[in-house]
């Protein structure tokens, strides 16, 4: 079985890695193509363990990889409290 | 030099599906993309290919074609692109509009659409957790969805596999015309030549329609959407308020100062094969800027929970904004421009990409290949404009 590497869509280093093999070559295109990062935490947890991935995949250096994007709200919030 | 028999611009799902249908015609490929793969509105958007929103005529006929394709093509592509057929129900909660939804129900019947009208208890039926007021919704049976994404990978992989080369990252500084074939020139000094041309760039395409003189009338139209924490069904149609249809149809029913009105908000309501609820969404004309706002996620928020009250219990996770590249008449521009001999053109689908992408990609293949198209689409053509 392999490592679960988003914890929130629990996404594993095998369906990262396959998502690689479809052609993602950017943390953005791994969040799409896999779901991972795409969670309650939006990558908090797991997106430097994903550029380490994408980096060992495609032999991209860490330092060019470009982190994936932040959402407004960064943490979740209940619908019933926006008045 | 690299040469192409066709060079496919814009990564988006419009471009990725013109590339798939060239290449499995044996073409060599190409696409180049200015940033990422799905970067622009094919990568925040929502999931619907939705017939009842469709007005009845070409827009209509292209959505059931495309239903059609979208029905086989996680066999056609080897990977499950999350294709379901749900059914949509466009609640109507003002006595003004019942009258106008059902002459465009009536009218699309015509086209042979599944759909009717159901009173307020079947509506209850269907979504228990819909508010009470409620007149009347439509409901239609083939309304269905896809998840972009998976559809995005898995033209990807599939065109990659047929050998498509991919320029990521790469900017278009030059298109010249070579006497019969075209060099694309980078802003990075190299450059490409190819026998045609596809511009798939969105809501981009009017920048690249200009390197070749062009004026492709398609502007930006900013989509806000959100997006709420994984959650069991509350019923099974998705949803949308009659506003969306009536701003489309009849604008000036709709409150003239209100916010509605001024981001042209709409409700619709789909849940996703993951269970996450997307809540959208906004159409604002103007600018390229990428945040959502504070007004519209409030507005939205007010929508939703006006219509299922139960959701104020639920949380919102992420809120996103994408490009919808809107046509001066709304309808897609899919066509071979007449002065300009291989500079094809497949763009201006406003919020329809997702939906109409497959049969987009089909069309414009056989305009390539110089065969007859497999439905009449003079009217698509950017001649219209004049």
């Amino acid at each position: 079985m392999s490592k679960i590497i988003c914890r929130c869509e629990e996404i594993t280093e095998d369906e990262i890695i396959e998502a690689i093999a479809s052609g993602a070559s950017t943390v953005n295109e791994i969040k799409k193509f896999s779901r991972a990062n795409m969670g309650l935490c939006q990558g908090r947890t797991c997106r430097k363990a994903i550029e380490r991935i994408l980096s060992k995949e495609t032999g991209q250096k860490l330092e060019n990889i470009k982190p994936s994007s932040y959402r407004k709200p960064v943490r979740p919030i209940k619908l019933g409290l926006m008045k | 030099m690299k040469t192409y028999d066709a060079v496919v611009v814009g990564g988006g799902i419009i471009g990725l599906s013109c590339a798939y249908y060239l290449l499995k015609r044996g073409k060599k490929v190409s696409l180049v993309e200015k940033n990422e793969i799905g970067a622009g509105a094919s990568g925040a958007c929502d999931d619907m290919i939705l017939l009842q929103s469709k007005a009845p005529g070409i827009s209509l006929e292209l959505a059931i074609e495309s239903l059609e394709i979208y029905k086989n093509l996680s066999n056609d592509l080897g990977m499950d692109i999350g294709f379901h057929t749900r059914g949509g129900m466009i609640l109507i909660d003002k006595k003004e509009h019942l009258g106008l939804m059902e002459s465009y129900v009536d009218s699309q019947r015509k086209y042979g659409l599944d759909i009717e009208i159901i009173d307020k208890k079947q509506v209850k039926k269907k979504h228990p957790y819909v508010k009470e007021g409620i007149i009347a919704s439509t409901f239609g049976t083939r309304d269905s969805q896809v998840d972009p994404m998976r559809v995005m990978k898995a033209f990807l992989k599939s065109n990659l596999d047929m050998g498509m080369d991919l320029y990521r990252n790469k900017n278009i500084s030059e298109i010249n015309k070579l006497s019969s074939w075209w060099q694309i020139r980078f802003d990075d000094g190299s450059s490409i030549e190819t026998e045609t041309i596809i511009n798939a760039a969105g809501s981009w395409s009017s920048d690249i329609g200009k390197l070749v003189h062009v004026d492709i009338p398609v502007t930006p139209l900013k989509g806000q959407i959100l997006v709420t924490e994984q959650l069991p069904s509350l019923g099974k149609e998705n949803i949308w308020s009659s506003d969306y249809i009536v701003s489309k149809l009849k604008p000036e029913l709709i409150e003239a100062d209100s916010i509605d009105k001024r981001l042209g908000i709409g409700l619709a309501f789909s849940q996703t094969a993951d269970g996450n609820y997307l809540i959208g969404s906004t159409r604002e004309k103007g600018n390229f800027n990428k945040n959502t706002t504070y007004e519209a996620i409030e507005t939205l928020t007010k929508q939703i929970t006006y219509f299922f009250p139960i959701l104020k219990k639920i949380n919102m996770i992420r809120s996103f904004a994408g490009f919808r590249p809107l046509s001066q008449d709304g309808k897609p521009i899919i066509c071979e421009v007449k002065e300009n001999e291989g500079f094809f053109i497949a763009t201006g689908h406003g919020g329809d990409g997702i939906a109409l992408a497959p049969i987009t990609g089909k069309l414009l293949s056989q305009l390539v290949c110089h065969e007859k198209t497999s439905m009449a689409i003079d009217e698509l053509n950017i001649s219209r404009f004049g």
